[in-house]
């Protein structure tokens, strides 16, 4: 008996793997039951005979079954990665086919995607990642104060030490913790001595937040009583780079500003508490104070704001309940008199960015982050414009194709695959430019931020992986399906060539969404520069540029009024023997500090509240007005006779003098200072001034003769008319060393007090402008393509119209018209949405409209001078299309 | 009458790698018949078995199966080879060669008894 031959195939698709096992078993029982009768067998019998000889039917079955299920397992696997192997294959020749188009698209994925790494790594550290070496850092909430502070209401982190004492019992919390300020103080003395950034911490702190420590021990609550000896805690990287990373550290003497502090330990790398900038050294906060500050009132005192607290919560409590309670025991820890019943006490995330009172520059950090998305927008725009018009090309190819049988869904997936490989390599071209971009932001940008990580950290490869997988599916899919809807007859007859409508249109589409978010980033860059502008112009009073600030550390004790009077007059003496200084003076109040007394009108029964607080006092010597460059408005500045003995005077800002004195000559008025005997009388008008911030409208302030005072000076001023760097250079070493009672001597120029206030408009500007740029290449670029491919499709059509005699000037006309048609509706639509979009950015700029009319035009004119010129090439592409050449290539 | 003889551990593969060999396309019994028709009833396959090795070639990618009718009108499974399976019939046909020569080698040869 021969093979038995099939006779047909059944047309049944595939039965489930079950049923496929039962009918073969069937058809063996049928098989050989009709071979046992053959044989001479009762049917019946036969039956029992085949089943028989097959053993253990159910036992067979589960076994076929087994080596069935793992074979489809296996089978898919195999038939998955063998398609993608494939696909990758002919994607890849895809590729080598049209270099410059692959080149094109992986350049501008790589910028869109590159722009997003390196701000994600930025925005990762501010607003996302909660700070290195925290445990359960969820569980951690900083505590904020929201109501009135000095004349303001505001959201501020400020509290007090008993403050801090009560939040303790709050039975929500597992524990709270304190840190002061970052505070610069020296370490050393003379020649070799330096500034190290201090922070003071409550002993729960470090428990509170759950770190460890690298080496030694953290404070417990014998090192944070009033009269513990100073103990300290190093900061990691202060220990490798000061200190050599010495394993011996522990139990070795610090000299920080005239104290002697023992390290007791180190803390883990990167750790910086609540705040993100290095921390050099810990230290204990109650002692430190105490040391500082020569009295211990800040333990009771509820109006010393030199803590932020942070407590962690206990697991499921309520954090309205914990609020609450925080609320009531802040109100009543204070006097009858200073209850403030609005006042509400808040915690929020440990992450400062998350929280009510995020600084601005991670307001900024989050906007550029959303600029650097719409760069990404406009990146992916672009490439799929240009893979429209790469599939446009390939139309005849994928006509044929398709009509040579080849499944659209096959197309389909090779073509995104095609674009994915793209956006792969994009990706890793994006990652270069973060890497690069990403260090660059954070050292010319927010250098105050201790990096824990490189520019490329896992989670910034990983962000950046997803991101070109994304913009690659974006980019890819749109132009993919476009160019698999193929019109199989018209595209095979026209030879590929044919203009479609329809594609234009999304294409010019593509251009005008372009154009759109480029004028919206164009506007944002314009807002932001104007507001740098504004800053800068603004008029501070003070006459800022060539303005440095020093203030002296003495040696050991502290020294008396009158030899501080003393040091300081030698320092002014030594400062104004320095080339190019042009006025030195002294003030017992520098730059951002405050100092605010009673002071009563005659005449009046309350004194207005100024919205800027004050009013302020100032004790100066007698070139402070000339120094500081105020100008005095009415009367006379402070002179040498203003000592004492002479009659007290005062010198008056604007603000003050129209606040106090509204429909008076001001030079009449006198006020009493902390219930003084003698009237202070009003000598002179100066203009209004910074008092530490960019606000100078409302600040009421008063200046004294340091002499009347018997104050003694904290800081002094030193006019230059060359550059303010040099004379700081040429300062600090100077003060350093004249005198040996002189342990430090800290300068600095005005604009670096200044700039980290302006910081985060100048990161604004620089990183709007950046993108903004980045997006207007990208979209003359993208238009310029659009324009490009139009002309060379149309070269016969402009080749039978040069032919029928159309004038050059025309044609280019007509392609310029279509260039900036597509411009002119981008713009408008980008201004539009900035219209809306700039008004929830109002808050982050200074002085500026957002609307501001400068701006818009500024925008608009730009863009339209880029399109017209991204028109001109092809244009004059077109004029120069050879009529005969047009027709004959037919 | 010798008794029929189990197959050894692999020759059933081997078995059925040459059955389909010629290209043909077979059926789980045709295939079962073919094998003891050739063999002349020496070789006795269990049944069961032999479906159950079908599968497992067909696992490992050396069998394609197809459902068809056969020529008595029944629904049926067919097996044939794929490349693989080809490739594999001349493996396994090397590698019995080369057992049943070392086993020949050490085993008296019939003529010299």
């Amino acid at each position: 008996m021969g093979p038995i031959r099939r006779l047909f195939r059944l047309g049944l698709g595939k039965p489930d793997v079950r049923q496929a096992v039962d009918w073969e078993i069937e058809h063996y029982l049928a098989e050989q039951t009709d071979r046992l009768v053959d044989q001479g067998r009762a049917p019946a019998e036969a039956r029992r005979e085949a089943e028989r000889r097959l053993g253990d039917v159910a036992h067979l079955r589960r076994k076929i079954l087994a080596t069935d299920r793992r074979r489809v397992v296996m089978g898919k696997r195999g038939e998955f990665w063998e398609a993608a192997r494939t696909g990758l294959r002919q994607a890849l020749r895809g590729l080598r086919r049209s270099p410059g188009l692959a080149a094109a698209v992986v350049l501008t994925l790589g910028l869109g995607i590159g722009v997003n790494a390196a701000m994600f790594g930025v925005v990762d550290r501010l607003l996302l990642r909660p700070p290195d070496h925290v445990s359960r850092p969820d569980q951690v909430r900083r505590v904020l104060r929201d109501g009135d502070f000095f004349g303001q209401p505001s959201v501020i982190s400020a509290t007090t030490y008993p403050d801090v004492v009560d939040l303790r019992t709050i039975p929500e919390f597992v524990s709270a913790g304190a840190v002061s300020s970052r505070v610069p103080l020296t370490l050393g003395a003379g020649e070799g001595a330096r500034q190290v950034m201090v922070v003071k911490a409550t002993h729960d702190f470090f428990t509170t937040m759950g770190v460890q420590p690298l080496m030694g021990r953290f404070f417990d609550a014998d090192d944070d009583r009033v009269d513990s000896p100073l103990t300290a805690v190093v900061g990691y990287e202060f220990w490798q780079a000061a200190l050599g990373g010495d394993a011996g550290v522990l139990g070795r003497t610090l000299d920080l500003s005239g104290h002697r502090v023992t390290v007791i330990g180190v803390a883990p790398r990167g750790f910086t508490g609540i705040d993100l900038e290095r921390v050099d050294v810990w230290l204990p906060a109650v002692p430190a104070q105490h040391a500082q500050d020569g009295s211990d009132r800040f333990l009771t005192a509820r109006t010393y704001w030199w803590l932020r607290a942070v407590v962690r919560m206990k697991d499921g409590a309520s954090v309205e309940a914990a609020e609450a309670q925080a609320t009531a025991l802040h109100i009543n820890g204070r006097e009858e008199s200073r209850r403030d019943p609005d006042v509400r006490i808040l915690t929020a995330p440990l992450i400062a960015a998350q929280g009510p009172n995020a600084s601005n520059e991670s307001k900024v950090a989050r906007w550029v982050a959303g600029v650097s998305l719409i760069v990404l927008l406009i990146a992916c725009a672009n490439v799929a414009n240009l893979l429209l018009a790469h599939g446009a090309g390939r139309r005849r190819e994928v006509a044929v194709r398709l009509s040579l049988g080849v499944s659209r869904m096959r197309l389909l997936r090779e073509m995104v695959l095609e674009t994915l490989l793209l956006s792969i390599l994009g990706g890793l071209a994006a990652l270069a430019l973060a890497h690069w971009g990403g260090s660059l932001i954070r050292r010319l940008l927010i250098p105050d931020i201790l990096w824990t990580t490189s520019a490329l950290s896992g989670r910034v490869v990983a962000f950046t992986a997803l991101l070109s997988l994304a913009a690659g599916l974006i980019a890819g899919f749109g132009p993919a399906l476009q160019s698999t809807r193929a019109d199989l007859t018209r595209d095979l007859a026209e030879g590929g060539r044919g203009s479609s409508r329809a594609r234009a249109r999304v294409r010019g589409g593509l251009t005008v969404a372009q154009a759109t978010l480029s004028a919206i980033l164009l506007v944002g860059a314009g807002l932001f520069i104007q507001s740098v502008l504004q800053v800068r112009k603004l008029d501070l009073g003070l006459d800022v540029d060539r303005l440095v600030m020093a203030q002296l550390e003495f040696q050991g004790d502290e020294p008396d009024e009158p030899e501080t009077t003393r040091m300081y007059a030698e320092a002014m003496d030594v400062a104004a023997r320095l080339p190019g200084v042009t006025g030195v003076a002294a003030t017992d109040v520098p730059f951002q500090w405050a100092h605010v007394e009673d002071i009563s009108v005659p005449g009046l029964d309350s004194l207005p509240v100024p919205p800027g607080g004050g009013p302020f006092y100032y004790a100066v010597s007698p070139g402070y007005m000339r120094t500081m460059g105020l100008r005095v408005l009415q009367g006379r500045p402070l002179r040498d006779t203003d000592g004492e003995g002479s009659e007290p005077v005062a010198l008056v800002n604007e603000a003050m003098a129209r606040a106090f004195w509204p429909d008076q000559d001001p030079l009449r008025g006198c006020f009493h200072i902390d219930e003084s005997e003698e009237c202070t009388r009003v000598v002179g008008v100066v203009e209004n001034a910074s008092r530490a911030e960019l606000q100078v409208d409302g600040i009421l302030a008063y200046y004294l003769p340091l002499a009347q005072t018997g104050g003694a000076p904290a800081g002094m001023y030193v006019r230059t008319d060359g550059e303010p760097r040099a004379l700081a250079a040429a300062l600090a070493p100077a003060l350093r060393s004249f005198s040996p009672r002189v342990r430090f001597a800290q300068v600095q120029t005005f604009r670096e007090l200044l700039d980290p206030q302006t910081r985060a408009w100048t990161l604004g500007a620089a990183l709007f402008t950046a993108f903004g740029a980045l997006a207007l290449i990208v979209a003359a670029i993208g238009l310029y393509s659009v324009l490009a491919f139009d002309v060379a499709q149309r070269t016969r059509e402009i080749g039978i119209r040069a032919a029928l005699g159309a004038q050059k000037a025309r044609v280019l006309r007509g392609v310029v018209f279509t260039g900036t048609r597509l411009a002119v509706l981008g713009v408008l639509l980008g201004l539009g949405v900035s219209l809306v979009a700039a008004r929830f950015a109002q808050p982050l700029l200074f002085h500026v409209d957002s609307a501001e009319p400068v701006v818009l035009v500024g925008v608009a004119l730009l863009l339209m001078v880029v399109a017209v010129i991204a028109s001109l090439v092809p244009g004059f592409r077109a004029t120069r299309v050879d009529p005969m050449e047009a027709l004959r290539a037919e | 009458m010798t008794m029929p003889l189990g197959p050894l551990p692999g020759t059933l593969e081997l078995l059925v790698l040459k059955t389909l060999g010629a290209g043909s396309e077979m059926h789980g019994f045709a295939i079962l018949e073919w094998i003891l028709q050739s063999t002349d009833d020496e070789l006795l396959v269990e049944d069961g078995a032999l479906y159950h090795a079908l599968h497992r070639m067909e696992g490992r990618g050396w069998l394609r199966s197809d459902w068809g009718i056969s020529e008595k009108g029944r629904r049926a499974r067919y097996y044939r080879l794929s490349a693989e399976g080809t490739k594999a019939l001349v493996e396994e046909e090397l590698r019995w060669t080369r057992y049943v020569d070392a086993v020949a080698k050490i085993t008296p040869r019939e003529s010299e008894t």
